[in-house]
Formats: C-alpha cells, structure tokens, sequence
C-alpha cells in the first residue's frame, strides 16, 4: 500500500550486498543463526514484542476486553474516563474493547495473506528460477502483468460485488493478487543460487529436482522468504484497513478498519471523539511498524554491510598515541615514503582487530617494492591504510603509526589536505578495473574527473592528456570515450593504470592489479608496468599473492604474515636464501622454471584467526621448525645481512 | 495530476535524503532516519490524511478540509482560482508525501550504502575528487538505478493510496471517482478510469525505462 512495503524488501534482491553473506549464514546454522542475529537486533527485538503484545490481545479478547464490544449500554459520546479508557462511541460502545476485540481479525488477516502470499511467491518464483527456458518465460511474464494491475481498485470492485463473501475471500483476493513483488525476488535469488557449486554438486549425485528445492534452494533463502512474508503482511494489515475503512467488507465485523469507517463516517474528530478515529489507527500502524521493523531488521541481517560498527579502543591490545602534529618530519634525502610503527584495526561484532600491526617500510624514489602474503594477512589493508582510503564504509581505521610522504604525515592531514595530495601526487590501481571505474561514466569523463580535480586545464588539454596516457599503456585511443563494459578486461587494467599517470605522480600503489588477468596478459602488463617505471620515474608498492609474478620485477619484497612484516629483503636475496620459514614455504609452493624438480611443499594449515592471534610467533603453529622460545613472547624483526627477519632462528646467526 | 506530481516529488526528495543520510554514514541524520521511516511508512495514508484535516484545518483553522476548490468558486483560469485549488492541494499532497517518502528514503539509503562499498567508489576518493561530485557522479547515480525499477513497480500502491486520500479529502480525482462509479455501479466510468490509470502506470513504467536507459549506459548496448 506504501512504497515502502515494496521498498523494504528491496535490498535483498540486489545482488551486490545481498547473497553472498546471506547464503553463507543461511547455510551453517539456519534457524539458530537467525535467532540470535534477531536477539541482538534492537529493531527486531521491537518489533517481536509488539507482535507477541497483539497476539496476547488476539488471543484473550474476551478476558482483557472489560465490556463486549457491541454492548450499547453506555452513555454515547463519553470522553475518556477511568471506566471507559478512551471514552465511548456515538451509539455508547466502549472503545477500548472494540480496539482490543478488532486485534484479532487484523492479526488473522496479516498473518494469513502473508502465508497465502508468501506460498504463491515461493511456488512461482522458486519454480520461475529453477526450472528456467518457456516455464520461466511464463511465470515472469504472469508476475510482471500482476504486478502492474492496478491491484487495489480491482480488489475494491471484487470487494464491492462479494459483501456478503466476507473474511476468506478477502484473504484469498489479497493473497492472490499481492504475492507478484516476492516472486519476482525469490526468483532472481533462484537464479543467482542455480550456479552455486552446492546446487551443482546436488545435481550431479543425481538428486530430485523436488529433493534439490526443498533441501537446498528453500532453507538457503530464509532470510527472503522471511521478508517476503513480513512485506506481504504489511500490505495486507494496511490494505484490509483500507477497505474496511471505506466501508467494502462487512461493516459489523469487529475490526480496526471498520472503526475507522464508523469514526469517519460519524465525523469523530469533529463530534469531539477523536479517540475513536485516533486509536485504531495508531494500532494498524503498530502492527503494520511491528512487521515493517522486523523487515527491516532481516535486511541487516542479511546485509552486514548496513549496520554501523563503532571501534572500541578501550578493547585494543595496545594503543599508542599517534604522533603530534608538531613534532618535525626528517625523513632521509632519496626517501619518499616512510611508513613507522601503522597500525590498522577493523570493528567486528567480537571487538577491534588488529589487521595491520605496526608495520615499518621505507621507500626510496623510482623503487619498485612487493608486498607478498597468503589472503586475508593484511597486505591489502595495509596499502590502502597508506593510501588514507580506509573508514566508513569498510570500517578500518588507523590506530597508531606515521606514513610520511613529501615531508607530511598523511596520517594527520585532513579530507581536504588529503585532496590535493591525492592522484598528482600518489595515485591507486586497484585489483579489479571492472569494479574500479564507475559504470556509467566513459573512461574519458572519469579522467576527465580526476583532472578538473586537479588542474585547471582546458577541455582540450584534457583531452590530449588523456589520449597521451592511453598511448603509454598501449591502448588505442579511440577508445577513449567507451564505457568501462565495453573493453576487455586486459584493456580496462591498462585504462586504470593510464588514469593513474595522468599527473604522472611520485608513488603509485597497485593492489594486485593483475590478477583478474589471464597469464599471458599478466605477463605484458608486468613488463609494461615496468617499462613506465623506468622511463617515468615514479615508485610503486605493489600488493600480490603471486611471488613468482614479481621476481623479475621488484627491487624489494616484503613478506607479509598475519599483519605483521615477516621478511623485508632484496628480492633476489629472498628468492636465494629466504630466512623466515614462511618466506621459504612460499617459495615453496611453486615450481622453479631452471633448478631441479623438486616435490612442491606448500605450507599446511591457514593463517591464524587475527582476533586472536596466537602468543608469540604468529606463524609457529604452521612452522615445521617451531620451538618452545618461539612462542615465549613478541619476536622482533632481526637485521640480517640487510633484510629484516622476524624468526628466533635467526637470531643465533644475526 | 495531484497524486502522481506529489509521487514523483516524493521520490526525488526521498531519493535525496537516502543519498545524504547514507553518505554521512553514522551520522544523526543516518541514525535517526532508519526507524522513524519505518514506522511513518506503515501508518495507513487515509488515517494520516484525517488526523491532517482534523490537526490542520479543524483544530487551527489554517487550511481547507476537502474538496478540490470552494463550492462559491466556478473553476477558470484566473488567479484566484489557482490560488483556491492550490491551497485545497497542500493537505492531500503533504499527506501522501508524508507516508510515501519513507520508503524512497529507506531503500535509497540501502543501495547507497551497497554502493559505498564499491571499488570504484574508493577509487573516486584515491582520485581527490570533491565528496560532492563522488556523492551525486559515482554513488548516487549507481545507487538510484534499482530505485527507478522500484518506481515503476510501486505504482500500483500509489493508485491504491491516492483512492483513499481523495476519498478522505473529497478530492475531485481520478480515485475519487473511481470510488463513486464502484457504489453508483456506473460501469461505463469504471472502465474508462480503469484505462486511465492503467495507462498512466504503463507510461510511468515507460518513464523509469526512460530513466534508467539515460542514467545507466550499459542497458543501451543491450539490443
């Protein structure tokens, strides 16, 4: 009836924000999971109780109600008193009992449109989704002519011509003609889920179709099946009170809506009994907020990404106060980014994590610098805590530590000071270009965007800039003015990098720029990287899991391991003699193009939970050469022969 | 007229608000926002539009309680006329404004937030560009793409929602004299009201597609 009964449910057909987490959650746990997300929710919480309150009203009308509704014994027209709460109506009824008697069949009414409405949707849309091809075709084309009726006015002619059907027709034509929006989201879920490896695997042990979508499709999507039903419940507790209100439907039902139309049609408000119109109302918008609420609830559930977390740093491990402003930045001659003791933490439910914990790097100009680690070891987090583009929305945030650069602690600079470093002077390639250049903007317009940021130049000038930098990464410009959909992928990383040398700046950080690439691909665009470099002179940290794709490539390679620098050496000395046990299981992990064959090891077991990160060495639970002192206490990083080396193993020899 | 100018005036502005509440995540405005939506969003619109005549027009006496224009007046094209429909307009409009935007706020503020997350978002901020132009170019502009689809699809409710405030309001349109072609049980008129609006909607769906075409270039390669 409102948009936002359409609108609430909305995001969790956007797929995005919505499946992925959802999926997940629905899976291991289901219903449990689900419980306890709703106990922690203050909206849901809310929104339960009021339900449980009208259920109670529903349920025991006769003994909570102090008089019968339709007893007209009473003086008409009393004002609220302490014998009749909310006074009495034109013709001597008590209020108060008639709301609470009125409970009942907005209740039933909800709860079994919702339930009609939400069993057609799942049937359709599920079927929809599934079976795909002419049935597909069929039932999206049913839901989309439903979906445009004008629904309402239908329902008024059908309820007009059956007065005397009364409560099951009204459920059932409310039912019937409100399931099309729910459909039409459970059967692009459907759709989004048919790929998933689960449903593969179910398909190819030759289970049923029946089997597959009861056993795996349905529980997997709970959580929008839960908010198709809350939304059709909404519609149909507003919609009943609708009709009612107008006076369809049998006007001696015991009902909020037909109050309403007996307050509207005896003009309460003006005959001085605005309690008569004013309390049903409230109620239909309780019960109406009750389901809306918990709709809403369900959306955050479903979608982390909508809930706002607060970093507690009482409950860090160690906090340190970052450095003054005053305090004078001397950073060697040749030096242009020093990074000192960075810490990042993230806010989860379970309190702050450390991401990044204290974390030196130093880098001089022109130097290409690889930063290497497993997945989920903070390399990422790290540059883009360098880069100042942590916070809101992904909630990390820098706890302690410096990054200096020209002479500045980016740490400390405002958004607005942060602006004029930005692109001219340090710019970002990030990993995926199909998710890094906005869609609906040509490449043209985005570099467009950068440089009026920037520059004062011309539209001309812009242009000829911009067709210079694609030259340089071996784009043809005519490509120009293309959306980013409509390049290939190799094309869409060059396009990124081009943007990043508008200005040619002094440092620019690559997140894994190539691993969306093919090996050939990522193998011409290293070697182009490089290229520029070395004709350019800018510096570059370049973040990868592929240590074999930097070989050849970086002056330096830091290793990374659960946040914390484990190695910082020359790359070829790495690759000779890795020191850190964990260096060397990397390379361990691929093949050697010249030496001789040997067995490939990889490392067992996966980095350590970081909310708890282990005591001492982090890596030693996977450590084959793991001894009692490892994990006695902290293990500094040891200077050895040039590189820095986080392993007691090396102590003996440094 | 009434009801779709004020529908799209919600939208826009309800858009809006998302967009700014969920940009400043955190915020008041963003904490605020959520569950006072939620809740005005599911109070029926007839009984908002009685509690607006009875606060409005029979408590202070500031505005009209009904109808479209005052009976003495003969509709023309004069300025008193305007002046008249239009101030019998306010109550009517502000009540469906009132109960539409929350939705359109609600949902704005959900894409915004997905789209926040998004790479190429953070890449406008590692760009420098102004918070204004990543706001409405990159943010804004791919958060209000499923928004326009939910435009179209909630058409239907609008109709169902201006029916009834019209009813309350004795507003002379389209659902008021559906309502009355229903308990007159004049046939003729009910259809051709029903094509009327079956026609608007189908023109408003027609409009989003529009829309969407213009904002998001990817759905015009599509052929």
């Amino acid at each position: 009836m409102s948009a936002s009964s359409v609108g609430a449910t909305d995001q969790l057909a956007t797929p995005p924000a919505g499946p992925a987490p959802m999926v997940a959650e629905a899976r291991s746990g289901r219903w449990g999971d689900l419980w306890r997300a709703v106990g922690r929710s203050k909206k849901a919480v809310v929104g339960v109780l009021i339900l449980l309150f009208f259920t109670v009203l529903a349920v025991f009308p006769g003994q909570i109600a102090p008089y019968s509704p339709t007893a007209k014994i009473f003086p008409p027209a009393l004002g609220p008193s302490s014998q009749h709460w909310l006074g009495t109506t034109n013709v001597g009824e008590d209020i108060f009992s008639q709301l609470i008697w009125g409970t009942r069949l907005s209740l039933v009414i909800a709860l079994a449109v919702g339930a009609v409405a939400t069993l057609l949707a799942v049937l359709v849309g599920v079927s929809a989704g599934y079976l795909g091809g002419a049935t597909d075709g069929f039932l999206s084309l049913v839901t989309d002519v439903i979906l445009v009726l004008p629904i309402f006015p239908l329902i008024i002619v059908i309820a007009a011509y059956e007065k005397n059907a009364g409560l099951l027709t009204l459920i059932v034509v409310l039912g019937v003609l409100g399931w099309s929006y729910g459909a039409r989201q459970l059967r692009s879920q459907t759709l989004s889920l048919r790929r998933r490896d689960f449903l593969e695997s179910a398909r190819v042990r030759g289970e049923r179709r029946s089997y597959v979508i009861l056993h795996e499709i349905l529980p997997t999507m709970t959580s929008l099946i839960v908010a198709t039903f809350l939304g059709s419940a909404v519609y149909a507790v507003l919609t009943a009170a609708g009709l009612q209100f107008i006076g369809l439907g049998d006007p001696s039902s015991q009902s909020w809506g037909t109050m309403l139309y007996w307050a509207q049609s005896n003009e309460a408000l003006i005959a001085g009994m605005p309690l008569w119109a004013i309390a049903p109302g409230v109620c239909v918008a309780l019960l109406g907020a009750a389901f809306a609420l918990l709709n809403y609830a369900f959306d955050e559930i479903s979608s982390p990404a909508l809930r706002v977390r607060k970093l507690d740093r009482a409950r860090l491990p160690s906090v340190e106060p970052s450095s003054e402003p005053a305090e004078p930045v001397s950073v060697e001659e040749g030096t242009i980014l020093k990074v000192e003791e960075l810490t990042v933490a993230y806010a989860t439910d379970g309190g702050p994590v450390v991401a990044v914990d204290h974390v030196d790097l130093e880098l001089a100009r022109g130097e290409f610098l690889a930063i290497v680690g497993e997945s989920g070891c903070g390399k990422s987090t790290l540059l883009y805590a360098i880069a100042r583009l942590l916070g809101a929305p992904m909630a990390g945030e820098i706890v302690g530590g410096r990054v200096l650069f020209q002479g500045r602690d980016l740490v400390l600079l405002e958004e607005k000071q942060l602006r004029a470093v930005r692109w001219r002077d340090l710019s970002v390639v990030m990993q995926s270009a199909m998710n890094a250049l906005n869609p609906v903007l040509t490449v043209a317009e985005q570099m467009r965007d950068a440089c009026r940021a920037h520059s004062d130049w011309s539209n001309a000038e812009i242009e000829v800039r911009s067709r210079e930098v694609l030259r340089l990464v071996s784009i043809d410009p005519v490509h120009l003015h293309s959306y980013p959909h409509q390049l290939s992928g190799g094309m869409r990383q060059r396009a990124m990098i081009a943007m990043a040398l508008l200005f040619t700046p002094e440092l620019i950080i690559m997140d894994e720029p190539t691993s969306a690439l093919d090996v050939v691909a990522q193998r011409s665009l290293m070697m182009q990287i490089k290229e520029l470099q070395e004709e350019l002179g800018f510096a570059v940290i370049f973040v990868t899991h592929d240590m074999s794709l930097v070989s050849h490539f970086s002056d330096r390679l830091l290793v990374m391991y659960a946040g914390q620098v484990a190695e910082l050496s020359q790359t070829s000395e790495l690759f000779d003699r890795p020191l850190h046990p964990y260096s060397q299981g990397l390379l361990g992990a691929f093949p050697s193009i010249r030496g001789p064959k040997v067995r490939l090891t990889g490392i067992p077991g996966s980095p350590p939970n970081l909310a708890n990160p282990p005591r001492g060495c982090r890596f030693a639970p996977r450590c084959p050469s793991a001894e009692p002192r490892c994990t006695a206490g902290e293990i500094p990083l040891y200077p050895v022969n040039g590189s820095l080396v986080r392993c007691v193993l090396v102590e003996d020899a440094s | 007229m009434l009801v779709g100018l004020t529908t799209i005036l919600a939208f826009v502005l309800g858009t809006m608000i998302g967009l700014v509440g969920a940009w400043r995540r955190g915020g008041l405005m963003d904490s605020a926002m959520p569950p006072i939506f939620v809740i005005t969003s599911a109070f029926p619109y007839f009984w908002i539009a009685g509690i607006a005549i009875w606060l409005f027009s029979l408590k202070l006496n500031w505005l009209p309680h009904g109808g479209g224009y005052d009976p003495i007046d003969t509709p023309a094209w004069t300025w008193h006329f305007a002046h008249d429909a239009f101030v019998h307009a306010i109550l009517p409009a502000l009540t469906i404004l009132v109960t539409a935007i929350g939705g359109w706020i609600l949902t704005m503020r959900n894409n915004t937030i997905s789209v926040l997350t998004e790479d190429y978002v953070r890449m406008a901020r590692a760009k420098g560009l102004r918070p204004w132009r990543i706001m409405w170019t990159y943010a804004g502009r791919n958060a209000i793409l499923p928004n326009l689809a939910g435009f179209a699809m909630s058409l239907g409710f609008v109709v169902a929602g201006a029916i009834l405030v019209e009813y309350v309001f004795n507003y002379p349109g389209v659902g008021y004299y559906f309502l009355d072609a229903v308990t007159n049980q004049d046939y003729p008129l009910m259809q051709g009201l029903f094509l009327l609006i079956t026609v608007a909607v189908l023109t408003a769906i027609l409009a989003a597609d529009v829309a969407t075409a213009f904002l998001d270039p990817r759905t015009r390669d599509m052929r």
